[in-house]
């Protein structure tokens, strides 16, 4: 391998792995190998292979994204320069909403009065469905919709940790969809720029020195929070949770320097 | 045939940012929140690599691999940016919980793609400390000095079998690409 390969090669993998700082872009622009996408579609396809579930994504974030789509179309259109064309496509849109819209006042219409004729108001039986419009599900529901559907909940309640505080509140658990949540009251509110809390779940496969970490979380001045939990690894049968308070971005493995909650298994289901 | 989502995004098509929201939504948030510890984070990185996948949907090439590892490779690029402009570094003297993971998981890892079934197959074919390496690298995010750190190993050799194993797995995974030679 040629040393312009050799130097091309480093470039593609640090992309792959680590990330290139804006002059290494530069450096890989130069030597046109940009497009080089091998390693990084390889680097994809083993990461696609660890996946061990796939998450539906938050309510509230698509909502987001489509946001964010509408934005960006919308300027994309602009700055091609083909306002024209989209302002003609629009009218033509809009025409044939206009018709669409009309013709469907008409079934409506007939179908109210058809309805109103054969059945009395009250008795008309269900409509046709409506299409549900996007509902937000808070991590409330999520939890109860956890509840409701596993069958293997372990619960553990909040007890104080070694901070002056005292937050009360519960955590749930589902080896089988290995998803939980955590609910607090009376947690100090935090400040995201200096610090966060980060969720440690003690389960039956690792050391007690090393528990899985489940996850940072900040807290307002409100209190009140659930929380999904999201371990990094496996976790079997948890014994117990604990929550610490670390540096910005949680660590890998905590000092116990803070400990805000603890929280032993009471109850798991059979 | 119908277009793919991605052709469509590429072609300005609004619609088919649903439909590729539909497809994919969750995945990328689960790769997400694989690699980032932190909810606030992962939210607002899938938002950034939706954006993404909308300006190189057009790079899309259905030769190359399918839209599912097309879209996982933009999500990783843009998760490593993220981890790597925060300076995230282990702060620990101990790192079992990284290296706990068990290695053969195969039972509970789903099929997500042909690629990613030919990945599992590439990664087992490898040597155990090429595998290691890789999936400290790619699945739980670690740069080649965090590497070195957690396994005792020097840095030459963390990427030496970072560097081996990928070229093999992408051979095997039939992507064409530059040093193809080096990676016996």
């Amino acid at each position: 391998m040629s040393e312009l390969e050799e130097r091309l090669l480093d470039l593609l993998e640090k992309r792959t792995f680590d990330g290139l700082t804006p002059a290494e872009e530069r450096e890989l622009s130069e030597l046109n190998a940009t497009d080089d996408v091998s390693l990084d579609l390889t680097a994809a396809a083993i990461s696609l292979a660890q996946l061990e579930k796939v998450e539906p994504m938050p309510v509230h974030l698509r909502s987001r994204i489509e946001s964010a789509a509408d934005e960006h179309f919308t300027q994309k259109v602009s700055q091609s320069g083909s306002v024209r064309t989209v302002r003609e496509s629009n009218t033509g849109w809009w025409n044939w909403f206009g018709w669409a819209l009309a013709g469907a006042a008409c079934i409506a219409l007939a179908a109210n009065i058809y309805l109103t004729r054969v059945n009395p108001p009250l008795a008309a039986g269900p409509g046709p469905t409506p299409t549900p419009a996007p509902v937000q599900i808070t991590p409330e529901q999520q939890r109860a919709q956890l509840l409701a559907s596993a069958s293997d909940i372990a619960k553990a309640n909040i007890s104080a940790g070694k901070e002056s505080y005292v937050p009360s509140g519960d955590i749930v658990w589902s080896d089988a969809k290995q998803a939980g949540y955590m609910r607090f009251h009376g947690l100090p509110a935090n400040d995201p720029s200096k610090a966060t809390y980060q969720l440690w779940i003690f389960d039956q496969t690792q050391d007690k020195a090393t528990p899985i970490d489940g996850g940072t979380f900040d807290v307002d001045a409100n209190g009140d929070v659930v929380v999904p939990i999201n371990p990094r690894l496996h976790a079997t049968e948890p014994e117990m949770f604990a929550v610490t308070m670390e540096k910005p971005g949680g660590v890998v493995v905590s000092k116990r320097e803070k400990i805000a909650v603890l929280a032993k298994v009471e109850t798991q289901k059979s | 045939m119908a277009d793919s989502i991605l052709k469509r995004i590429a072609l300005g098509n609004r619609d088919a940012v649903s439909d590729c929201l539909d497809t994919y939504g969750g995945l990328v948030w689960s790769i997400a929140r694989k690699m980032l510890r932190s909810q606030n984070d992962a939210e607002d990185a899938v938002q950034e690599i939706f954006i993404d996948i909308w300006k190189n949907a057009e790079r899309f090439d259905e030769n190359q691999s399918s839209e599912t590892t097309f879209i996982a490779m933009i999500a990783r690029r843009r998760i490593i940016d993220r981890i790597r402009k925060s300076n995230r570094r282990i702060s620990a003297d101990s790192f079992e919980d990284v290296l706990s993971e068990p290695e053969s998981r195969g039972d509970r890892k789903i099929e997500i793609s042909v690629e990613a079934g030919e990945a599992a197959e590439a990664l087992r074919t490898l040597k155990p400390e090429q595998q290691q390496v890789l999936q400290l690298s790619i699945v739980q995010g670690l740069s080649h000095q965090e590497i070195a750190d957690v396994t005792g190993m020097p840095l030459g050799t963390v990427k030496t079998h970072a560097r081996r194993g990928i070229l093999q797995a992408r051979e095997m995974l039939g992507i064409t690409g530059i040093g193809k030679e080096a990676s016996i």
